[in-house]
């Protein structure tokens, strides 16, 4: 049963100079779905995140968030989104706490919001007491945990998570996986992440699109792209799509 | 001894790559070879233009005498005078009526000499043997702060005496000297004050090149650290205006450089006043009786002087940050601007900006940087009205720069915006996936 749209993008183009980025991108999310764009590197998936988190113009067409629109209502959509880039950083001199609060602020309307969003941030990282310490000493799992945590803990209408596992080990991607599913159920929030790594994308997400040179070369939700494309894992529908296999 | 050949092999390898990555790399190319072999060249040719401007304006200077002798040595004083510079002469007039009467301007001269009364008759009597006996001239001369070459036209009249003395008898006449300081004669020989306030001259065009340096240094940094972790990228996607985030980053670096001033400022304060103190003792000079340090209104206006422009220093670099990718790269960037801020500093601590011809007084009026420096001296001298035309001038620049920020900020190009060294063209085709 649908619950609305979330997300629509309807020709979607984005050109850097006589690089085409993005070209013809129309997909829909509907509400509380687990989307995920996929694609190896240099396919589009993040500038197509990025225009959807209104960081970039699209050259061309439309994206509208929760039916507002990317370049016309941007201040509107960026108070109902949360955006996690890929390989993003966090400030090394603040301690994980200091950080959470410091991004809560932005959403929160009081103290009792904010100290409400950093526990169920601290629950979600599960950094535990490590949260007092300066984010310089975390390792890279921890970082990717606290940011991860702090995209969800303000519970937008979309968060957006550019590889959120992207260069963790087995367990920590398990962890974060987990963190994303988890949250999501609790709070139906949607979700748009995108991901390189196919077989993780299987687990976690409800419907895919993926995405090959800026155009989009097949869509569906996992196992019926499986059973259309008669493969193992999304990896194999990938390599037929394109024709390596 | 295979040892070391295969210690000198593998130093050798590291050796080259590294030559080949730095020299190949444009920024460092740029900094560290080409803006040092331009800059100390301008600088040069700067300051030996100041040296000769200044020796030519002391030759083409005009000399009032206010001749208050009326015997035959102090016509022939006057008489060798002419030879060497134009002369005007005004009898039975006193300094105090000199200056009442505006006699400097009139003449459009910088200086006098006043030859008192009894001048030829000290003169006849040293020469009948009274060795006792000898005449004297005083000389005054307006202090304008203008730097290192000022002493130049007052020195001219050290070798005139001397050539004076040689025609009659050695040490027959001695000069005592007097500075003209707002309008006022104060009994101070301003060579000596133009020594004291020199080390002044210099101390504050290197406290703002420091402090100017250090905290382009911190926005640059600021900004291209946020890049350089995307955390600039979540910034941008929160509900928040992006004018607030420039403003929070300016004024983050603006604390942090402000308090790098303070004790700067301080710790220099205690290594100029080592010395200064020790030489006002001796020599007697009080600047403060003397007028010579700026008001508190003066303070004041030197202040917002400072301030608008370490505002546009870090606008500046703030933009100039966007066009980098890292932190290496947004301080290599900043480098560029530093040879604007090193060569009016340079320049402006020895020589008067009036001094120098239309078109490189205008350059350096250009340049924001020259305005709190310009300041400085004009504080003292109590020429406010060249300190407020600077703070407009680098208000309008700094505004003008804070809204190129504000843009960039508000739009895609934040993030996209790369400098390519080769052509320094903008470059469109990098891919951002």
């Amino acid at each position: 049963m649908s619950l609305g749209v979330a997300v629509e993008t309807v020709g979607l183009a984005k050109d850097f100079g006589s690089i085409h980025a993005l070209k013809d991108l129309n997909f829909k999310i509907e509400r509380g779905q687990v989307f995920g764009l996929i694609g190896p590197n240099g396919a589009g998936k993040t500038t197509a995140l990025r225009v959807i988190s209104t960081l970039l113009l699209p050259t061309s067409g439309q994206a509208k968030v929760f039916d507002l629109d990317v370049v016309r209502d941007a201040r509107e959509i960026r108070k109902i989104i949360t955006y996690l880039p890929d390989e993003a950083g966090v400030y090394r001199n603040l301690s994980g706490k200091e950080y959470l609060e410091f991004m809560g602020r932005f959403s929160a309307r009081n103290r009792n919001e904010l100290d409400e969003m950093i526990r169920q941030a601290a629950d979600i990282c599960g950094l535990g007491e490590r949260l007092k310490d300066k984010a310089k000493t975390y390792s890279k799992g921890m970082k990717r945990r606290l940011l991860v945590a702090r995209a969800l803990m303000t519970k937008p209408k979309l968060a957006i998570l550019d590889e959120p596992a992207s260069g963790l080990d087995v367990l920590h991607a398990y962890h974060v996986r987990a963190i994303i599913k988890r949250y999501v159920k609790e709070h139906e929030v949607t979700v748009l992440l995108s991901s390189h790594n196919m077989l993780e994308v299987e687990h976690i997400c409800d419907q895919v699109t993926l995405i090959n040179k800026g155009i989009i070369v097949a869509e569906g939700k996992p196992e019926e792209l499986k059973e259309r494309y008669g493969s193992a894992n999304l990896e194999e529908v990938f390599a037929k799509v394109v024709g390596f296999a | 001894m295979r040892r070391w050949l295969a210690l000198l092999k593998g130093f050798r390898n590291i050796f080259v790559k590294e030559l080949k990555e730095l020299m190949r790399d444009p920024k460092i190319l740029l900094g560290m070879i080409i803006v040092p072999l331009i800059m100390f060249p301008v600088l040069g040719g700067i300051m030996s233009f100041s040296m000769q401007t200044a020796q030519e304006q002391a030759q083409k200077a005009s000399v009032l005498v206010l001749n208050n002798d009326d015997g035959d040595f102090s016509a022939i004083l006057i008489s060798n005078l002419s030879t060497t510079v134009k002369v005007f002469v005004e009898n039975a007039t006193s300094p105090e009526e000199a200056l009442s009467r505006n006699l400097l301007s009139h003449y459009n001269s910088t200086q006098f000499i006043e030859i008192p009364s009894g001048f030829s008759i000290n003169m006849s009597e040293h020469l009948a043997g009274n060795k006792s006996v000898k005449a004297s001239v005083k000389i005054y001369s307006v202090f304008s702060g203008s730097g290192m070459f000022e002493d130049l036209s007052s020195s001219m009249f050290d070798y005139f005496i001397e050539g004076f003395n040689r025609q009659f008898q050695p040490n027959i006449v001695y000069s005592e000297r007097s500075s003209i300081i707002k309008g006022e004669i104060k009994n101070v020989d301003p060579r000596m004050l133009s020594t004291l306030m020199l080390s002044q001259a210099i101390a504050m065009p290197i406290t703002i090149m420091i402090l100017l340096t250090y905290s382009m240094q911190i926005a640059a940094t600021s900004v291209a650290m946020e890049k350089e972790e995307k955390t600039l990228e979540t910034l941008l996607t929160l509900p928040i205006d992006r004018f607030a985030v420039l403003m929070g980053k300016l004024a983050g670096s603006i604390f942090v450089a402000g308090i790098g001033a303070v004790t700067y400022m301080i710790g220099f304060n205690f290594y100029m006043g080592s010395f200064t103190s020790s030489f006002s003792a001796g020599a007697n000079v009080d600047l403060v009786s003397l007028g010579l340090v700026p008001s508190l209104f003066g303070y004041l206006l030197l202040g917002i002087s400072l301030f608008v422009t370490l505002l546009s220093a870090l606008a500046l670099a703030v933009i100039l940050s966007a066009f980098a990718e890292d932190v290496r790269g947004a301080q290599s960037l900043v480098g560029y601007v530093y040879p604007f801020l090193f060569i009016p500093s340079f320049v402006l601590m020895y020589v008067n900006i009036e001094s120098l011809p239309f078109a490189l007084k205008m350059a350096l009026y250009a340049v924001p940087f020259s305005h709190p420096i310009i300041a400085s001296r004009a504080v003292v001298m109590g020429d406010y009205w060249t300190v407020a035309f600077g703070i407009i001038y680098v208000t309008f620049f700094t505004l003008a720069i804070m809204y190129a920020a504000s843009r960039l900020f508000a739009t895609e190009k934040i993030l996209t915006l790369k400098l390519k060294f080769r052509g320094l063209r903008k470059n469109k085709k990098e891919p951002v996936e």
